[in-house]
């Protein structure tokens, strides 16, 4: 047991470390920043929400980080689209800062996040098997199914094109800065790296080519996760550093032995244990939001 | 004097006991430990209230009250709208009382009125203090709430009895009027400035009364690391982060060879 000097309570520092570790080997796995368990698990123990979400992205800078080193040894970082995305990023994770304190002035921080967490898990998860489910379904039936899905999308329509060797793509500025926006401010407010979004996104709508999207979503997660944690602890002064070190001492661990296993991996079998695991979570918010609980009162309001 | 002088500002600035007798005595009372102190292996801890009742023949009640800082609070009440249960109908306590617990002999309700109750901030519900509009809303089912949220909390106590072997918490009496109170005071109790109140009871009235300041504050690596949290928030943040990519390049390097 510790005692953690922000959160002002203690913890048993065996179950923080199981905890970041498991939410770091799953991160390496597949390349998420793994806050959308971490944050969650975190408040389950009794840590106060807005320090579970501001803790959080300190984590989750330094598994990115780790994940970061090994995926530049192998070249899979697209450093130009990194940059832009980031970019978004940190102007979407400032505006994120800055609506997560009004949320919680309006004592409606916990509802948006549930319905945030419902609605992206529940249609990032379905994508992410259906994905799977056809690719599986496409190697006996001949391919079709990848075939049909358009080549172009609005990212190679859009004006400002530019050009990613590293992806191989000719594509506007335009969709990755509004698509790293987006994610920044999701970031803040609901305690997550957005690697969970992020990838999909740009396998979808950017079409980057699948060996380059987790180094580059890590990229883009690693520079909005470190923002986040100077924002928070100037703005709320949430962040607590004793928790943070001992997340980051589980889930760098964590996320190497991740990273070593998924590169033995196939992608559509990566995709589909996400996919499954997202809509396992957002059944669970959904519990939450309709079923009545015992206790129909709520405090709210304030920082705690 | 200064203990006098101490309770009359006590009575003065808490406009609820403002109407406090102004002739009440002391009562003599002491706490054990006048300053707890929060380390990283900080788990909680006890306070002691000790003291006499001055009546030679063993007359009146005792009742003892540890009190935390006041701090508004906000109750809120699920509701459902489109199916989904949402967070409405606020009601704001501009006071409510971060750690109440009271302890007496016997139930308080036999030994002080409910207007005592009140006057005196006796219970966690009578310390509640309502914002000055609370609307439509019938604020009754919401300070009951607020008193049963906090106590599964750990945060508000009551205590009509002596201590047990299997419980530490309680108002013991001995021979010769002498009483000892004791309260768990849980880790997620907010580190602040307590005070320990004790009353002395007869017949329903007020006799005496007495306030012991209890410090409950940070020593070490946690005093430094809140203050640095506190006081340059901004470095504190970069410090978090330089520590992060620490962490991970540490990790990559580490694992490298692997």
């Amino acid at each position: 047991m510790i005692y953690l000097p922000i959160a002002e309570m203690p913890v048993n520092v065996l179950l923080i470390l199981l905890v970041s570790g498991g939410v770091g080997f799953v991160s390496g796995l597949v390349g998420v920043g793994g806050g959308f368990i971490m944050t969650p698990a975190l408040m389950f123990m009794g840590v106060p929400a807005p320090v579970a979400v501001a803790t959080g992205a300190s984590q989750i800078a330094a598994t990115s980080f780790s994940g970061i080193m090994t995926q530049t040894r192998r070249k899979s970082v697209d450093w130009r689209m990194g940059m832009l995305l980031s970019t978004g990023g940190i102007v979407g994770s400032a505006s994120g800062v800055w609506l997560f304190e009004r949320l919680l002035a309006l004592g409606q921080l916990d509802l948006i996040v549930s319905l945030l967490y419902l609605l992206l898990l529940a249609s990032v998860g379905f994508l992410m098997l259906r994905e799977s489910y056809h690719h599986w379904r496409g190697r006996e039936a001949q391919g079709v199914s990848i075939l049909r899905r358009p080549i172009k999308t609005v990212a190679h329509t859009l004006p400002f094109r530019l050009r990613f060797p590293r992806s191989g793509l000719y594509i506007s500025v335009i969709p990755p800065l509004v698509l790293g926006f987006g994610i920044g401010a999701l970031a803040a407010i609901m305690g997550i790296g957005g690697g969970f979004i992020l990838i999909p996104a740009m396998i979808y709508l950017l079409r980057m080519p699948t060996n380059v999207v987790i180094g580059t979503s890590l990229f883009q997660v690693l520079i909005t996760a470190s923002l986040i944690v100077v924002l928070q602890s100037a703005a709320t002064q949430t962040v607590d550093l004793v928790l943070a070190g001992l997340l980051m001492l589980g889930g760098v661990i964590g996320a190497q032995m991740g990273v070593r296993l998924g590169a033995g991996l196939k992608g559509e079998t990566v995709r589909g244990v996400l996919g499954a695991l997202l809509l396992a979570a957002s059944a669970k918010f959904l519990w939450d939001l309709v079923v009545p609980p015992a206790e129909r009162y709520v405090l709210g309001g304030g920082l705690w | 004097m200064v203990k006098r002088l101490v309770l009359a500002l006590f009575l003065l600035c808490s406009p609820a006991a403002a109407q406090a007798p102004a002739d009440v005595a002391d009562l003599p009372a002491g706490v054990a430990e006048e300053s707890i102190v929060v380390s990283s292996d900080y788990r909680g801890s006890y306070v002691t209230v000790f003291g006499v009742n001055p009546d030679r023949r063993g007359r009146g009640d005792i009742v003892v009250v540890v009190r935390g800082p006041n701090e508004s609070a906000v109750v809120m009440q699920k509701r459902r709208v489109f199916g989904l249960l949402v967070n409405g109908d606020p009601v704001r306590f501009s006071e409510a009382p971060s750690f109440f617990a009271v302890l007496s002999n016997r139930p308080l309700r036999s030994i002080a009125s409910p207007q005592s109750i009140w006057r005196y901030q006796l219970d966690p519900a009578a310390s509640a203090q309502l914002e000055s509009s609370t609307g439509d809303t019938d604020p009754s089912a919401y300070r009951a709430a607020l008193v049963r949220l906090r106590r599964a909390q750990g945060l508000y106590q009551e205590f009509a009895s002596g201590a047990t072997p299997d419980q530490r918490s309680g108002l013991t009496m001995y021979q010769g009027g002498l009483f000892r109170a004791v309260v768990r005071l849980p880790a997620n109790a907010p580190i602040a400035q307590y005070h320990a109140d004790t009353y002395l009871f007869r017949d329903g009235r007020l006799i005496s009364a007495q306030r012991i300041p209890i410090s409950i504050r940070r020593v070490g690596i946690e005093r430094r690391i809140h203050d640095l949290a506190t006081k340059f928030p901004f470095i504190y943040g970069l410090l978090t982060v330089m520590l992060a990519l620490a962490a991970g390049w540490v990790a990559a390097f580490l694992f490298r060879r692997t």
